[in-house]
């Protein structure tokens, strides 16, 4: 079903395009060196960081996606932006963003080389921009996928725009235009879809009038279900899986997410930006989960889930606010990928280029390669998307691409959470847990999806066991860890590695002020 | 079957005997378990440091994260526990 837009609906549409793009210009334009770019200088406050992450958070797709299981599954789903995230964003805000920051450092591989050896940083960094890369051209070509049932919109136009306005201010003003616009985003995101919330749960009749018409589905209305439960999100793959494992990987090792706060003007900032990030994921389950309900009790024979927000949104929206709400996805969509694309050209040029070709590289070139790479990714991310779409099977790729990352996420944080809590884990463990995990987690995928070739039954019960993969792959890497460790040289201390990034700082202040006087 | 079948059947048969409202409870704890950990933080872990160094912001409520921490993990709790 298409969304019906009138005239005054895209007009808020590209006023609201317009102003991002000339915002995420504007800031660009005078940056001189590689921390600009990468890191914004380290001048953003608490408030844009945290906004940027919920923004970031949440892309296009989620939008339309998470309303569709909610309709589909129930409450449930809103686990994964509850105990999914704001526990493991407190912990990440009192005990390893400070470090991070503190250390000075431009990228999670980053540090991982500085606890461990070269070695940790670029497996880390290999597996991360190979699925960012794909990630941009997966999303890309989902968002033109959705564009184009809710709108009619051509596809290969809604990836070429989707792509140049993300890839002009992303270009141009690097991490501080990336998390400014997410602001602006994260204001439209929300608004957008408080306004679906605000009068479906009118028509609905308040919450009263929902509970009721619900009352037929009790499983819709619960949080938690049992571990024998046919929805994909039992509480074992929940507390297990999500909360213990995927959701501290995603917000203390994924660089989309930690970037910005790296940014941060101080250790504070980095640490408050989190903690409101935290309290502004507890409202998103209510609108964006809750619509999925409302549409579950407005619309009780639909068949396609993913058509619930819409629905709703085109039912129950007048004209001028449907383009509100539409200017609401099309903000999640872009503030994910600039995210992903910022992040990505950081790690190319941080851990690739400045660490393997050039270690000399200056500020300046830095800021070059950084401009030279997102450009590049982007090239690739159009074409990746176009890929996609050619194959039969398009749709299925992304699903396919989030089990791929559940492969390596609890892997990487086994060898984060050694790097920080066991003196003893080195480089030769780092990498040994690493690898071993994720051999692990496709070793669980290939015998899961292939059992049948062998005459078995399958290992998971659920229908996308990837919490259940990234549980294993965490403890066989932990295993990895400890029986490596006993191999190699003796790591640097923590103590070792603050004392030496504070004399870092120290000798490029002193640089600096030498520079001003001369 | 391979061993890890025999495995997976065992752990699942373990966990659908627990019942839901230990689930639930299970949930709150954790939630209160962090919540008792974030008011336990040292000031100078959630406080804005003096602008002369000196020490730690300890007026300004609005900069207290403990604070702010703390009614995120309490909100949660009691989503857990009434949901």
């Amino acid at each position: 079903m298409e969304v019906g837009l009138s005239g005054i609906d895209y007009a808020v549409l590209v006023i609201y395009l317009a102003g991002t793009l000339a915002l995420g210009v504007a800031i660009g334009w005078k940056f001189k060196t590689g921390k600009d770019f990468f890191l914004a200088g380290r001048s953003l406050p608490w408030w844009a960081i945290g906004m940027s992450l919920v923004a970031s958070d949440i892309g296009g797709t989620d939008i339309i996606g998470v309303g569709g299981a909610a309709h589909k599954f129930g409450l449930s789903v809103a686990n994964f932006e509850w105990i999914g995230c704001v526990p493991a964003m407190i912990v990440a805000a009192f005990v390893f963003v400070p470090l991070f920051w503190r250390m000075g450092v431009y990228t999670i591989p980053e540090y991982l080389e500085r606890r461990f050896n070269v070695g940790a940083r670029v497996s880390l960094a290999t597996c991360w921009v190979i699925f960012m890369a794909c990630n941009l051209g997966i999303m890309l070509f989902a968002s033109a996928k959705m564009l184009n049932v809710l709108l009619g919109w051509d596809p290969t136009l809604c990836i070429f725009m989707s792509a140049l306005l993300v890839g002009v201010y992303t270009m141009a003003g690097g991490l501080k235009a990336v998390v400014y616009t997410d602001v602006i985003q994260c204001v439209v995101m929300i608004g957008g879809c408080l306004l679906v919330l605000g009068i479906g749960l009118y028509d609905a009749g308040g919450i009263a009038g929902l509970r009721e018409q619900l009352a037929a589905k009790p499983e819709h209305m619960e949080l938690l279900l049992p571990a024998d439960t046919e929805a994909p999100f039992p509480w074992t793959g929940i507390l297990f899986g999500l909360a213990l494992i995927l959701s501290p990987a995603y917000w203390i090792g994924n660089q989309a997410i930690v970037q910005r706060s790296l940014g941060a003007k101080s250790e504070f900032h980095a640490q408050a930006a989190y903690v409101w990030g935290a309290l502004l994921k507890i409202i998103i389950p209510f609108i964006i989960v809750v619509p999925g309900l409302i549409a579950v009790a407005k619309f009780p024979g639909l068949e396609d889930s993913d058509q619930a927000f819409p629905m709703l949104a085109s039912t129950l929206l007048p004209v001028g606010l449907r383009g509100l709400f539409l200017a609401a996805f099309v903000a999640a969509l872009m503030s994910s990928v600039d995210s992903y694309l910022n992040a990505a050209a950081t790690i190319v040029t941080s851990d690739f280029y400045k660490r393997l070709i050039r270690r000399d590289a200056s500020e300046a070139q830095m800021l070059r390669v950084g401009r030279i790479v997102t450009a590049a990714l982007l090239v690739w991310a159009v074409g990746f998307a176009f890929y996609i779409a050619s194959l039969k099977e398009g749709s299925g790729v992304y699903a396919i691409f989030q089990t791929l990352m559940s492969f390596f996420q609890g892997p990487a944080l086994a060898v984060i959470l050694a790097g920080f809590f066991w003196k003893r884990a080195n480089g030769t463990g780092a990498l040994v847990g690493f690898i071993s995990g994720v051999i692990c987690a496709v070793g669980l995928f290939a015998i899961d999806r292939w059992h049948e070739a062998f005459g078995w039954q399958p290992l998971f019960k659920i229908g996308e066991p990837f919490l259940y993969f990234s549980v294993w792959a965490f403890v066989v890497a932990v295993v990895g860890i400890a029986v490596g460790s006993c191999f190699g040289t003796p790591p640097k201390s923590q103590a070792d590695l603050l004392a030496q990034a504070a004399q870092d700082r120290l000798n490029e202040k002193q640089q600096q002020e030498g520079g001003a006087a001369a | 079957m391979t061993p890890l079948h025999w495995i997976g059947d065992l752990i699942r048969q373990a966990v659908i005997a627990v019942p839901m409202g230990a689930v639930r409870a299970l949930f709150v704890a954790l939630l209160l378990g962090l919540l008792v950990w974030v008011l336990r933080l040292p000031k100078e872990r959630t406080r804005p440091p003096l602008e002369d160094g000196s020490g730690y912001d300890e007026k300004s409520l609005s900069g207290n994260l403990k604070l702010w921490a703390a009614l995120a993990l309490g909100l949660m709790a009691l989503i857990y526990l009434i949901v």
